[in-house]
């Protein structure tokens, strides 16, 4: 089974690198649900590789499908549409770095969280590919850090949250149930507010032109 | 759960019905049922402080530090109800209808209430989340630019700070087997996986309690978010932070996770005293202010003992007095229209009332003999010096004084210049509730040995 997560995890790298390598949002969503689509799928397999108590982790795979896999996507696709006339075509138009440069970045980023583990946690845990979830909070991490519209960041967050998922289920051994629909509740409330407030903020960036982080400073 | 049980879960069930109950379309309905069902929590919340003991379940955990800070959010809350029933009509273009602030307010509430009940670090962690859910579209009331500009940033950024703190609770599960506070402070495992957990909390709950280096987003929200949000947010969310901080301290107390918590709390210190010479904005200057004593707290947690107690009450004297500031801050904005400390002058000619209060809650909020900030401070440095020895304590205070000057020189200058340059206006209604805030952290003096007692069992060496 572990074989199949490491499979899983290599496709998550993958698909968080062609987030990084795309500049159109609703592409950038959709490559999010599929990734969505993946962890719920681990999250099923490990259901069936745990001996007990297994059947949690298969409402907690529901769970991720419909909230973080779709409602999470339609909501921000909707609020997407509401704000422009031709969703489809909305990019990223001022990168903090070109698309050469954010892969590049990516990839180090893998070598350094692998690295980090390998020397910090391996030593404890004895799972050889738990890099994987570190890897992906990393690139997460930059994908917050290199982009300038609030849906990518938005779903650099989302992805972060994943790994996290990823790194409870593979490395431990969950947390709990409670604990666990707790934070999908918090994150689809997160998404709710989020595209209420990312709605009136790229309407006055189209207005303006620029984002108003300037009127901040004091 | 017993029915007894469930007393101390009052706080919680009175601010969700409250909001619950602002759905419905009356008008006026949504503030009165706000202002009973914060006074509902108040009353709750000192019902479990002077007549319950300490409980534990598996769900709730209540012991001297949860019910002085549920205490304090209460009466923050009650407080924030009773400003904004007469500041809210000087927001001029709000986001949304004020049924919905009052809904929003309540449910803010309920999640810190939450937060400072439950037993486990996972569902602490699922409250302070559910606080930034609920208060991001608080900050953005006065629906301008840079409003949602600082909403949009609260929310990023605390939210991937918390996914550190979500990490770190997979750590402490995964090494430990439990997230119960009870237990693990009872037993808990003794090897690098849980170490690193515990000091990855500290991080993580430390983006939502404004400490360095994840604390860019404070400045931002305090600035631009309406008095009555900026008060509660001082006042109380990010003490209800520090307390998730607090508990994992004392779960792990070892000194690689004291010391690394005690160079946050000081590195905290130094950075919140220097960004607070250079403001010209008189909010964010407060918002620094709360940084510095969120250090100081963190300092005090970081040691235990004395510094704990002196942590606690900073915690109650400066969650009233800088809520009171800020209020008194939201009298400054709507009469002079404006955050910038070059725009208002001759503050006490023309709002007496709000210039008084403002110059003691400066002198509150920054430790000045005798308000208990100050004396919160000295079992803090009482502590530090016992602990390791005059040097670093000796720094702390050297930037304690220099945030002190700061703030007193510019609170100054904005009462005491351009004596007759406005003449001299009727009172905000709402005034009264800065002072009465004021007043309660001054008294607040005297219940310092009962908070002694709350905290018995963390005292004790």
């Amino acid at each position: 089974m572990n074989y199949i997560f490491e499979i899983i995890g290599f496709i998550l790298i993958v698909l968080t690198l062609l987030m990084q390598w795309e500049v159109y949002v609703t592409n950038i969503i959709l490559l999010f649900s599929l990734s969505t689509v993946f962890v719920s799928t681990f999250l099923v397999l490990l259901g069936f590789s745990r001996p007990e108590g297994n059947y949690l982790l298969f409402v907690l795979a529901g769970l991720t499908l419909t909230i973080r896999g779709i409602v999470i996507p339609v909501i921000m696709s909707r609020a997407l549409h509401r704000l422009y006339d031709k969703p489809w075509r909305v990019r990223e138009d001022k990168p903090m770095m070109g698309v050469g440069g954010s892969i590049l970045v990516s990839l180090v980023l893998i070598v350094l969280g692998y690295y980090i583990y390998q020397n910090s946690l391996y030593e404890v845990l004895k799972i050889r590919s738990g890099a994987v979830p570190f890897a992906l909070f990393m690139q997460a991490s930059l994908l917050i850090i290199s982009r300038r519209h609030a849906y990518i960041q938005m779903i650099g967050f989302l992805v972060m949250e994943n790994a996290v998922v990823m790194l409870s289920g593979w490395v431990f051994s969950g947390l709990p149930f409670v604990v666990e629909a707790g934070a999908i509740l918090d994150l689809l409330g997160l998404v709710v507010v989020s595209s209420l407030i990312i709605r009136v903020r790229e309407q006055a960036i189209m207005e303006e032109g620029e984002s108003y982080e300037s009127e901040l400073r004091g | 759960m017993n029915t007894t049980d469930l007393f101390y879960l009052l706080p919680i069930g009175c601010s969700v019905g409250g909001a619950i109950l602002c759905l419905i379309p009356i008008p006026w309905f949504e503030r009165i049922v706000s202002l009973i069902a914060s006074i509902t929590a108040f009353l709750s919340a000192i019902y479990i402080l002077v007549f319950l003991p300490t409980m534990t379940n598996s769900y709730v955990y209540i012991d001297g530090l949860s019910k002085l800070v549920l205490f304090t959010v209460a009466l923050v809350y009650v407080s924030t109800v009773l400003y904004s029933l007469t500041y809210l009509k000087h927001i001029k273009n709000p986001l949304f209808k004020t049924r919905l602030y009052y809904l929003l307010l309540n449910v803010f509430a309920s999640t810190m209430f939450f937060s400072v009940s439950m037993d486990n670090i996972g569902l602490i962690w699922v409250g302070i989340e559910a606080t930034t859910v609920s208060s991001a579209l608080l900050v953005a009331t006065e629906n301008n630019n840079a409003t949602i500009e600082s909403a949009w940033r609260y929310v990023i950024i605390v939210s991937t700070g918390l996914v550190i703190s979500l990490i770190a609770t997979t750590f402490i599960y995964g090494s430990s087997g439990t997230l119960s506070i009870s237990q693990l402070m009872i037993y808990h495992p003794v090897n690098r996986v849980f170490l690193i957990g515990i000091l990855l909390a500290i991080i993580g709950f430390g983006t939502k309690a404004g400490i360095f280096p994840m604390h860019t987003w404070l400045p931002d929200v305090h600035g631009k978010a309406p008095a009555p949000v900026s008060a509660i947010f001082s006042g109380v969310l990010l003490p209800v932070a520090l307390y998730a901080m607090a508990r994992v301290i004392q779960i792990y107390p070892s000194p690689v996770v004291t010391t690394f918590a005690l160079t946050l709390g000081v590195l905290t210190v130094v950075v919140a005293a220097l960004m607070m010479t250079v403001q010209e904005n008189y909010k964010r200057m407060f918002a620094y202010s709360s940084m510095e004593n969120m250090g100081m707290i963190l300092i005090g947690f970081s040691l235990g003992q004395g510094g704990l107690l002196g942590a606690v009450i900073i915690i109650i004297a400066h969650g009233l007095a800088k809520s009171a500031v800020f209020f008194f801050t939201g009298d400054v904005l709507s009469t002079y229209g404006s955050t910038s400390m070059g725009d208002v002058k001759g503050l006490l000619g023309r709002l007496p009332r709000t210039a008084g209060g403002l110059f003691m809650g400066a002198m509150a909020v920054t430790g000045a003999p005798p308000f208990p900030v100050f004396i919160g401070e000295l079992f803090i440095f009482a502590e530090l010096i016992r602990q390791y020895g005059w040097g670093i304590a000796a720094t702390v205070m050297l930037f304690l004084a220099i945030a002190f000057i700061s703030v007193n020189f510019k609170v100054g200058k904005m009462i005491f210049t351009g004596g007759k340059l406005y003449p001299k206006e009727k009172a905000h209604k709402a005034t009264w509730v800065p002072i009465v805030n004021l007043s309660l952290s001054l008294l607040s003096l005297f219940f310092i040995p009962y908070f002694e007692q709350f905290l018995h069992k963390f005292l004790i060496p």
